[in-house]
């Protein structure tokens, strides 16, 4: 077989093209396990009465039924908790973002575009524990409380949204924003409107990233929220989120714990994966 | 687009070529008028032959020439001193034609006198002083141009005016000279005719001497023609302004 | 290379219009490097007066000090005087100073996640008019000015990004016009566009000079000679000669002119 140039070159060019496939499957291997796993052992556990139920969480053996309940406490305290936490820290960081990318060339900017990289590092138990402590400093008898838990998370969140609406504003080029100026509009204006505008699917992929980071945490919220087995008991009092909810069943004594926490598992995943193609679809059609 | 440096160099090359033609073309209507002179002068056929054979060769040169330049301005849209030149170029090569078409007439004239009395050229002694005049006027045009400076044209027209005098007297003298029988009708006819080829000459001489000054100035002197009767020359242009200087 | 004694505002030989603008001395650096040193110039009430120059002369410099785009970048600051009908700019707010003084760019820049419609009318809009008639009205003059109404109007609501170059720089050029400005700068508005595209536009700034007076970058000698009755060379930050284009055409008075437009420069 004649091996010119042109030969070794084709052969060399499958043979990288499929060490790459190759490790695309590796990488997407524990993926597929891991829906696989929890799909395996948490679907049957799913039904509309698990998702919704608003008593009797699953453990609590009422007198001849011990299956009854479900997790929908936990999910309505995700979503509140979370949800105070998006509205504090998403328009921080969609501000301190804007900032960063249009005005804050100087010494300041670049202090703060610093500090922000070292907070997205941060464990989120210490921002946890940070969170804990102030409370107990401001106000020590609802140091344990869902808002807590939603300061933290909050700290948590706003790091990632400042940096990726500052890229997302960086990729915004430069032209527009001289067409904007040059028709005399003035600078905040033309950074609101048009600079904003044209970069906002990249700010509101930011945002969704972080809610959804947020919603499977678990140590911040061991700290702050501690636990409850009601769900949402009030922003002064502890709350049992998704993320605990899971940690505490998994590591129950009863079958039907484990079992519940498989299933909060695979609901928390599929949510994930629904909500970040639910984004990526809305912002399509946006595009075109 | 500001000319390439390929368009440059291509530019350049070509008008390397025009210059060569019109220099070429230049000499050549110089000893064209010098040949016809020499044959009025001496008589041999021969030196009208060669006119002859000149005035072809002008004409084959002023078609290329013609050619060439408007496929210059058509292909590189010159600008400044290179469309001046070439604009210029295209109005000389006219005029240098015209200047071996009326060599060529001369000639003939010359052919035709050869079987008649000479002799009588001697009493014309004017139309000697023309022929000299005209050739140096020819020559000092012809050089400005192939050594592009415009001072020793600039008081053309006022030459002009000395041969057009000139010719007034000429042909006064020759009507004389018919008219009390010392010259044949048939001679005079034919000086005539020279003395009005050498006048058109000049203002041949003339038309290239200005077509120079407008190459290297962009001025444009009016060239104002005697009117009948009008003893004053016209005013001389005035001195164009200093040429575009170096940097 | 000797100092130019530009033919401009100072040269009362040109009885042409009287002057819309008059740069008295700039010098325009970026921090401390000089791009522009000590232009004086004057452009004429509803002409077109281009400027030429190789490139990294200062050309597109000088002409974002004009309305006061070149402060935007950092480290931009100038010397000397811009007046508008008199007036120094520098001395004015620049948000309302660039409201007269409009600009297209070298880059077609519509909004990309905006209408047609809406890109025209940014301006006006951006500037608190919220009237849906005078909107309609300016839009659509503005884009009848810019040659582009025919090729819009049967769906002006579609996405601007949409259409050609050539079409979108019209678009910008309907969007500068929309907030109807004194003087409109064009810096080098045609070189990303093909020759039919800019033959349009050559067209439509042929016309918008009995309107607007025009500035234009530009470093085509033809395009100068076919919209511009003025003509300012640039070399080096220094503005070199300054004269009719039919002038600088035909009998440039700088040696260092003719060289550039006779493509004599290295």
């Amino acid at each position: 077989m004649k091996l010119d140039r042109d030969g070794r070159r084709r052969i060399f060019n499958w043979v990288v093209s499929g060490l790459c496939f190759l490790c695309v499957v590796v990488a997407l291997v524990p993926l597929g396990s891991l829906l696989y796993t929890a799909f395996l052992n948490g679907s049957h556990i799913l039904s509309i009465s698990f998702l919704i139920s608003p008593e009797n969480p699953v453990g609590i053996c009422v007198p001849g039924n011990c299956s009854a309940g479900g997790i929908g406490p936990a999910i309505y305290a995700t979503i509140v908790v979370v949800g105070i936490a998006a509205l504090i820290s998403i328009p921080v960081g969609v501000l301190s973002g804007i900032y960063l990318s249009e005005y804050g060339r100087g010494r300041l900017g670049r202090v703060i575009s610093f500090f922000t990289d070292v907070m997205t590092g941060t464990p989120s138990i210490v921002v946890g524990l940070f969170a804990f402590a102030v409370f107990v400093y401001i106000d020590r008898a609802h140091a344990f409380s869902a808002l807590d838990g939603s300061v933290a998370l909050a700290i948590i969140m706003v790091p990632t949204v400042t940096r990726t609406t500052e890229e997302g504003l960086r990729l915004v080029p430069n032209s527009l924003r001289e067409g904007a100026y040059a028709l005399g509009i003035p600078r905040y204006r033309a950074v609101l409107q048009i600079v904003l505008s044209t970069g906002r699917s990249i700010i509101i992929t930011g945002a969704v990233l972080a809610v959804m980071r947020a919603s499977g945490e678990v140590a911040p919220l061991l700290v702050t929220t501690l636990f409850s087995p009601q769900g949402f008991t009030g922003l002064g009092s502890p709350a049992g989120l998704l993320g605990p909810v899971i940690f505490f069943y998994a590591t129950g004594a009863s079958p039907l714990l484990v079992r519940a926490a498989w299933g909060a598992s695979l609901l928390l995943i599929l949510a994930m994966l629904g909500i970040s193609l639910a984004a990526r679809i809305a912002l399509r059609n946006r595009f075109k | 687009m500001m000319p390439t440096a390929v368009e440059r160099k291509a530019l350049s090359e070509a008008l390397g070529h025009l210059n060569e033609n019109m220099r070429t073309m230049s000499e050549l209507a110089v000893l064209a008028i010098r040949k016809a002179a020499q044959s009025l002068d001496k008589g041999h056929r021969r030196d009208s032959e060669e006119v002859f054979t000149l005035d072809q060769e002008i004409y084959g040169l002023k078609q290329k020439v013609e050619q060439s330049c408007i496929e210059l301005i058509a292909l590189y849209a010159p600008v400044a001193s290179d469309l001046r030149t070439i604009t210029a170029s295209l109005e000389i090569t006219t005029d240098l034609d015209r200047i071996g078409r009326y060599s060529r007439d001369i000639a003939e004239a010359a052919e035709k006198l050869r079987g008649m009395s000479r002799e009588s050229l001697g009493k014309i002694g004017n139309l000697t002083r023309m022929a000299d005049m005209t050739i140096q006027m020819i020559e000092t045009s012809v050089n400005a141009f192939t050594q592009r400076q415009a001072d020793p044209v600039r008081d053309i027209v006022r030459t002009d005016d000395a041969i057009d005098a000139l010719h007034d007297e000429v042909f006064q003298e020759l009507v004389e000279k018919m008219t009390d029988q010392s010259v044949s009708p048939r001679v005079g006819a034919q000086y005539i005719l020279i003395n009005r080829y050498f006048e058109r000459l000049a203002d041949h001489a003339v038309n290239i001497g200005l077509d120079v000054i407008y190459m290297i100035t962009a001025q444009r002197p009016a060239k104002v023609k005697r009117q009948n009767g009008d003893a004053r020359p016209p005013p001389t242009p005035a001195p164009p302004p200093p040429a575009p200087s170096s940097a | 290379m000797q100092a130019a004694v530009p033919l401009g505002h100072n040269d009362e030989n040109h009885d042409g219009a009287p002057f819309k603008m008059v740069v008295e001395n700039l010098s325009a650096f970026y921090g401390t490097k000089k791009a522009v040193s000590g232009v004086s110039l004057g452009f004429r009430e509803r002409t077109v007066t281009a400027i030429i120059g190789p490139s990294g002369c200062g050309k597109s410099t000088l002409i974002r000090c004009l309305n006061r785009m070149h402060e935007v970048v950092p480290g931009g600051h100038i010397d000397g005087q811009v007046l508008l009908d008199g007036a120094d700019i520098y001395t004015q707010d620049p948000v309302s100073v660039r409201r007269r003084i409009g600009m297209v760019f070298q880059k077609p820049n519509p909004f990309p996640t905006m209408s047609v419609y809406d890109n025209v009318a940014a301006g006006l809009r951006l500037n608190g008019v919220r009237k849906r008639s005078l909107l309609d009205a300016a839009v659509t003059k503005g884009l009848k000015q810019a040659a582009l109404w025919d090729e819009v109007k049967d769906n002006p609501y579609g996405p601007g990004i949409r259409l050609s170059g050539g079409q979108q720089q019209r678009l910008c050029i309907a969007r500068a016009l929309a907030i109807e400005p004194e003087v409109i700068l064009m810096d080098e508005p045609c070189s990303a566009l093909d020759p039919i595209a800019t033959a349009k536009i050559e067209d439509l700034i042929f016309d918008l000079q009995k309107t607007y007076t025009v500035v234009i970058v530009t470093h085509n000698m033809q395009q100068a000679a076919r919209v511009a009755e003025y003509t300012a060379f640039m070399y080096l930050g220094e503005l070199i000669e300054y004269d009719r284009t039919k002038k600088i055409f035909e009998q440039p008075a700088q040696k260092l002119t003719e060289n550039y437009i006779t493509g004599r420069f290295g």
